[in-house]
């Protein structure tokens, strides 16, 4: 280790790579019987061997930040999706739907029962290029339905009951399409593998090396696999950045949207100036019951096992993403995207860096600072109450 | 305490809602058994001026002294141990509960027993709950409601609430009691009997009176002195027939100069 | 309410007595002394576990109704504090057996048992009893810790927002739970050697703490159930009680009349949490359950609100009621074949509320109860066909019920917003008093009825 003239590898790397080889000299890019000469002419040659120990020594430092980036990322644009769902119904009825969630699982098993349907999926029965705007235009659909149906039905006839019946009784409606997905004749209790529908290839690959073998025969870095960038995680991504897009533009830039904006600061004014408040409700649940299925859909693209309906997981993905909308500020549309991407990071970098079994506690635990320090989030402001 | 020392002194006390100055510097003496006024067109700041004062509302600068303490920017429920018991404007009942209990539970700053004693139910705590109910029943005969007793405060008409709302703040045994438009909403007896009501108050409970109020009928024939606010300034202070005619508080109600009357 | 008037001159109410110090808690203890000794032994093993789950579940329910019902905080994570205080209880319980007795299995007395078949003479009450009340309360006292921490954002929040902490607050328990500890030891030698500052950590992980010995019996589950009752109604009907009601029905009023609202929203948690760490206690100790903290999660949670809306939120007598029902249900739906006589109470009960109705509508007196009658025929009602169909297909209804409960509770929202009983109690709305009043009500002439 000592000897003389040698470059030392980067502290990490040597001591890991003793460890590993129990205290044998660390003789790596040296190789026997090389002659002495200046000093110059000594290291020039090993440059480029020192900028490779030093990449090979560490551990995949940068794989492991790009993996935990992009799947944060990719997961996080589904929380943000989910989100906006969460924060336009609070936006505007001031409740939380807890239904919500339970429309995301919908849209994700609907996708699956169509796909399953249309036999496609396996290597018999390739799925076509338009197989997954079909089931996501079907997922959409059947979810938007069920989103108004919800609303009319049990939430329409409380608008002016206090907000904690509201609260129950989306609670309530949460059990019953859990309740009723689990039927035998609807999902059934089993959880379920969804093909991939979407086109998928590596884009591109990143960092990553094979293992790497010293003269000596001697293990120097183990085999470090790439970053792969997937399409289909592009495609899903893009598809809940675009579907984000559109929300914005539409509840910034048309008539509806002012209408929208007008019923969430005042309704009772918002029906005095000609508004027709419970046809803009509506179309507020559906448009969050639309996104939510698109984000179900998606999902199932990125995590082909479909948990049975009533299965805790779903509802704690749903938490989650009400926690980006809280975070981010409820009632703000530009928030629920930030936080949604913000708890997707923190999820992933969390489980990556601390220890995966806590990922829910970094999760919540910030859903309690953020409500403690900055009770309206993180672009929302507290609102006071009148007297 | 000596009848000149006032019971509540205000000193120039502001607050501004962002952009917006609710109420600037206002200012304002009671003296023990005073019933005073305070009025303004909508928006003046009257409301405000009660939500700074029982502490709903911290405010930005300035003095609040009640009984000689200084109570600026305390919590309104320390507030009201202080001495100081309001109503509302838009009535702030707690509806589901019972007209005796609502008036009970104005008692309950008063009360010394504690909650263990409650769980346990020690005499003392049998004796303290007699001495509020008795106490409750009586405020509820002076205000006639003691028939409705145990109907939940919800199934009151309108003027009953008001009159059960003020009953409820002499339960909590007041200095200085603060009346968000008592005649709100009542009908032209009803003010009459809430004119006698008030004087019976302040003479039964010896409480001093700071009142919003829009009915001119009202104010003038209560007030002995009459603030008036207009866009959160005082425009003026003084007896009712003084206040009344003054061109600054003419204008602020009618928005035309002096010649009107 | 119960108002004072009723304590001064006692005897109208059942609970009026409650007045007389000591006395109420001296009888619920005999009382469950009692069912212990004499029912127990004459009720089937079956009978015996539905009536322990019916005194764990009131625990559960009346607690959260101090907070979620008296004050208007909205916790949903009350299976939490149940955690909390089970794996508190269950530690204690399970290292000090060893510790003081050398081994974890069961050293109760008569009264906390809930085999039928102990052979030989069995005292009535061991030094294990006094380890498992002394771990109970310990296990209390430490979820009540954690109802003060859960209380204390509660200044800030109000509403949804705090259900939402709250939830959160119960899964960080339940993963740190699951993912902080490691499997129980069960060495004897190995325990004398822990330190006891590392028990803790060795608490079951995610698989659940396992060998812990089956203290609970009717005599502890009813008898808490009993105490919880009978505290949480002292609290209601005190000025106390005013003050936590007055929170709920109006924050800014409540505290402009001089309640300090922060204080009595986290000494609701905090009563809360401690009842429920003992139920949670009581619930570890049951035979035939496994403490998992998996199992303690927002569903559980949410099983005690049901229940506490169910029973009107802000009623004692309402959520035990809501407990018992909640509680008998799921095993009643196993069983078709009784439920499809139901048509002997529906009619009636259908009958009678529709003809009472009718009075009612004539006399222009009060409708409500009429209608509760109808209501409460109709579910029974769709209950029997249900089952009649369930017979005929040979259906397992009991894995419906979820489906029954949420559409209960969404019916009951937009149907009955106050809950079943709003926050009075039977004795003083539903049966005596309000029976009273309305019975008269309908004896008043037309038109003279009050709006």
């Amino acid at each position: 280790m000592n000897e003389p003239g040698r470059p030392e590898s980067p502290g990490e790397g040597a001591d890991s790579h003793e460890t590993r080889h129990g205290g044998r000299p660390a003789r790596v890019f040296t190789g026997p019987g090389v002659p002495d000469p200046g000093l110059f002419s000594r290291v020039a040659p090993l440059l480029p061997h020192l900028v490779a120990s030093a990449r090979y020594h560490l551990p995949p430092v940068l794989e492991l930040f790009l993996q935990t980036l992009l799947n944060g990322l990719a997961v996080g644009s589904l929380y943000a999706l989910i989100a906006l769902g969460y924060t336009m119904v609070y936006g505007i009825l001031k409740f939380i739907n807890f239904a919500h969630s339970d429309v995301f699982v919908l849209g994700a098993w609907v996708s699956y029962e169509v796909t399953r349907i249309a036999g496609w999926g396996g290597p018999d029965h390739p799925a076509p290029w338009w197989a997954g705007i079909l089931v996501l235009i079907i997922a959409m659909f059947t979810c938007a339905i069920v989103g108004f149906t919800i609303e009319r039905g049990a939430y329409k006839p409380l608008r002016r009951a206090p907000r904690l019946n509201v609260l129950i009784t989306a609670i309530g409606v949460s059990l019953l399409l859990q309740n009723l997905g689990q039927l035998d004749f609807i999902f059934g209790t089993r959880p379920q593998g969804m093909p991939t529908l979407l086109p998928d290839r590596v884009l591109a690959e990143i960092g990553g090396h094979p293992a790497v073998v010293g003269p000596d025969g001697v293990v120097i870095a183990n085999e470090v696999a790439p970053v792969l960038v997937r399409l289909v995680d592009v495609v899903g991504s893009a598809t809940a950045l675009l579907l984000m897009f559109v929300l914005d533009r539409l509840v910034f830039k048309t008539k509806m949207g002012r209408a929208m904006r007008a019923v969430s600061y005042n309704p009772g004014t918002a029906a005095l100036m000609g508004i027709p408040v419970d046809r803009i409700i509506s179309i507020t649940f559906v448009i969050g019951a639309t996104l939510a299925a698109a984000a179900g859909f998606l999902y199932s693209q990125k995590y082909s096992g479909l948990n049975q309906p009533a299965a805790p997981v779903w509802v704690l993905l749903g938490l989650k993403a009400f926690v980006a909308a809280v975070v981010g500020g409820i009632g703000n549309i530009r928030g629920a995207m930030l936080g949604g991407i913000l708890i997707g990071l923190l999820e992933f970098f969390g489980a990556t860096y601390i220890g995966p079994e806590l990922k829910d506690v970094y999760v919540f635990g910030l859903l309690i600072l953020v409500l403690l320090f900055r009770p309206g989030g993180i672009l929302g402001s507290a609102a006071v109450e009148k007297v | 305490m000596t009848g000149t020392e006032p019971i509540l002194k205000v000193e120039g006390i502001s607050k501004a809602f962002g952009g917006l100055k609710a109420v600037q510097d206002f200012a304002l003496t009671l003296n023990p058994g005073d019933v005073q006024g305070l009025i303004g067109p909508n928006g003046a700041g009257k409301t405000t001026c009660f939500n700074l004062l029982t502490g709903v509302y911290r405010p930005d600068a300035g003095r609040v002294q009640l009984n000689g303490a200084e109570v600026t920017g305390l919590r309104p429920y320390l507030i009201a141990g202080a001495g100081m018991a309001r109503t509302f404007q838009n009535i702030r009942l707690f509806p589901d509960l019972s007209v005796l209990d609502n008036v009970m539970l104005g008692s309950h700053l008063r009360t010394r027993q504690n909650m263990t004693q409650a769980i346990l139910r020690t005499r003392f705590h049998r004796a303290d709950e007699r001495a509020i109910e008795r106490r409750a029943r009586r405020l509820l005969e002076l205000f006639e409601l003691d028939t409705r007793a145990e109907e939940e405060a919800r199934s009151l008409p309108y003027g009953d609430q008001r009159k059960l709302e003020i009953a409820r703040a002499l339960a909590t045994d007041p200095k200085v009691l603060l009346l968000d438009e008592p005649a709100a909403g009542m009908n032209p007896q009803e003010k009459g009997e809430l004119r006698g009501l008030i004087d019976r108050i302040r003479r039964e409970f010896s409480v001093t009176v700071l009142l919003i109020e829009h009915d001119m009928n009202v104010v003038m024939k209560i007030c002995e002195t009459i603030t008036v606010l207009d866009y959160g300034v005082t425009i003026a202070v003084g007896p009712p027939g003084r206040v009344q005619s003054d061109p600054k508080v003419i204008e602020a109600y009618l928005g035309v100069p002096g010649e009107a009357h | 309410m119960a108002s004072a008037g009723q304590i001064e001159k006692p005897g109208p109410t059942l609970m009026g007595s409650a007045a007389i110090g000591w006395l109420p808690t001296i009888a619920i203890i005999l009382a469950a002394v009692i069912i212990q000794i004499t029912i127990r032994p004459m009720l089937g093993d079956f009978y015996a576990k539905v009536l322990l789950d019916i005194g764990v579940n009131i625990v559960l329910a009346v607690s959260l109704t101090m907070v979620n019902g008296f004050t208007g905080q909205f916790s949903m994570g009350h299976a939490a504090f149940m955690a909390v205080g089970g794996y508190t209880a269950a530690t204690v319980m399970y290292y000090g057996s060893f510790r003081l007795f050398g081994e974890a299995s069961m050293a109760g007395g008569v009264l906390s048992s809930m085999m039928s078949d102990r052979e030989g003479p069995v005292p009535y009450f061991t030094r294990g009893d006094l380890l498992f009340l002394a771990s109970t309360l310990f296990g209390g006292l430490v979820a009540a810790g954690c109802g003060y921490l859960v209380g204390l954002p509660s200044l800030r929040l109000r509403g949804d927002y705090l259900a939402i902490v709250t939830l959160g607050f119960g899964e960080i328990v339940r993963v740190l739970i699951q993912a902080l500890t490691t499997d129980a030891l069960y060495d004897a030698d190995e325990i004398a050697a822990t330190p006891v500052y590392q028990f803790p950590k060795y608490i079951g992980g995610a698989l659940g703490f396992s060998g812990l010995p089956f203290y609970n019996s009717l005599f502890w589950s009813l008898g808490l159930a009993g105490l919880t009752i009978l505290t949480a109604y002292r609290i209601k009907s005190s000025t106390f009680g005013r003050a936590f009601l007055s929170i709920r029905e109006d924050e800014i009023a409540a505290e402009a009349m001089g309640v300090n609202t922060t204080r009595y929203k986290v000494r609701a948690f905090v009563i809360a949490a401690f009842f429920a760490g003992m139920a949670g206690a009581l619930f570890a100790h049951t035979s035939g359950v496994q403490l998992n903290a998996g199992e303690l999660g927002f569903l559980k949670s949410f099983d005690i609100i049901i229940m506490v809306v169910l029973g009107g939120l802000g009623s004692i007598s309402g959520a035990a009621f809501a407990a018992i029902i909640l509680t008998i249900l799921p095993e009643l739906l196993r069983q078709p074949a009784f439920l499809v006589h139901g048509w002997i109470v529906a009619v009636p009960l259908i009958a009678g509320g529709i003809a009472l109705r009718m009075l009612a509508a004539r006399r222009r007196a009060d409708t409500s109860i009429p209608k509760l009658l109808i209501g409460f025929g109709v579910a029974v009602a769709l209950l029997a066909i249900a089952a009649a169909i369930a017979r005929s297909r040979d259906i397992d209804l009991g894995r419906y019920r979820m489906i029954f409960y949420a559409l209960a509770l969404i019916v009951i929202m937009i149907a009955r917003p106050q809950g079943l009983l709003s926050v009075r109690e039977i004795w003083e709305r539903g049966l005596w008093r309000g029976l009273g009043n309305w019975v008269r009500s309908l004896r008043r002439e037309t038109g003279e009825a009050r709006p």
